[in-house]
């Protein structure tokens, strides 16, 4: 694990989410942590100078309030699982965007695939000749989001 | 004057963000159009007046920047401003876009940040009707 690359995932996930959707994201501690474990999550893979597929899980009540603070609306009932999908892909899809020109330099040209939603209870995967480089965990409000990311290639120091 | 935008992005969940983003820092809106891909989004530039595109560029059957190269193509159509909202971090290509005329703001935006970049590129302010 790298723990560079886990503090860099961790800022630009906290700042995403905070302008994005509203929540405000501090460091997981597991021994201070009351939040369930993450159930739902999505899944980015990218191409360039190296590879990779960043995945990110959310438990409790994570996954409406960000579709309800990316829509604008009052409350979980004026979303449909639709939105809360559509809205988490596009949050993941944000933090991989922002996230890729810090850790792969600013003149760095990726290709971002379109995300994919990870159906509840499976594990995010990686892709062929990809390897764990960070596991980082946020605690939030309205529960947890785990980030991890996987590399196929050497990341610039 | 009212502007009429069409909104280009794979997300509908970011395209209706963008719209009530627009509607709550007063921006004139006239009739908003809504594309998912950059070939939707042309079909509504033939159909309608449009002031503004609003643009995304990783999109499904054609991306923005493509969009923005057939646009070009099109007398009728190549003056219409553009404005890129995107996660496209690489300065390299937000260089390739700023030389085809676009403006560009990175994901997450404020609506400060598009209400003052849709000013600029119309002319358009606050108090217009």
């Amino acid at each position: 694990m790298n723990e560079k690359i886990d503090n860099i995932i961790l800022k630009i996930s906290a700042e995403t989410l905070e302008k994005l959707v509203f929540m405000f994201a501090s460091p997981y501690d597991p021994e201070e942590s009351t939040e369930q474990d993450p159930d739902t999550g999505a899944s980015v893979s990218f191409t360039g100078p190296f590879s990779g597929t960043l995945g990110m899980k959310v438990s409790g009540e994570v996954l409406s309030e960000i579709a309800v603070n990316m829509l604008g609306v009052d409350d979980e009932d004026e979303t449909t699982p639709d939105d809360q999908n559509d809205a988490l892909k596009e949050t993941i899809n944000i933090i991989c965007g922002n996230i890729l020109p810090v850790i792969g330099g600013k003149e760095a040209v990726f290709n971002i695939d379109a995300p994919m939603i990870i159906p509840e209870g499976e594990d995010i995967k990686e892709r062929d000749g990809e390897k764990l480089v960070s596991d980082a965990k946020l605690s939030l409000d309205e529960g947890r989001c785990d980030l991890v990311l996987f590399v196929n290639g050497e990341i610039p120091d | 004057m009212a502007l009429n935008i069409l909104v280009v992005d794979d997300s509908a969940v970011m395209r209706k963000m963008i719209i009530k983003t627009m509607g709550m820092c007063g921006i004139p809106l006239g009739e908003i159009k809504q594309a998912a891909n950059g070939k939707e989004g042309l079909e509504e530039l033939g159909k309608n007046w449009i002031d503004i595109v609003i643009l995304d560029i990783n999109m499904p059957i054609m991306n923005g920047e493509e969009m923005i190269d057939e646009m070009k193509q099109d007398s009728e159509i190549k003056d219409i401003p553009v404005i890129v909202i995107s996660t496209e971090g690489s300065s390299t290509r937000i260089e390739r876009l700023k030389e085809k005329g676009a403006r560009f703001i990175k994901k997450p935006f404020t609506p400060e940040i598009i209400r003052d970049t849709i000013y600029e590129v119309t002319g358009v302010g606050e108090g217009d009707e």
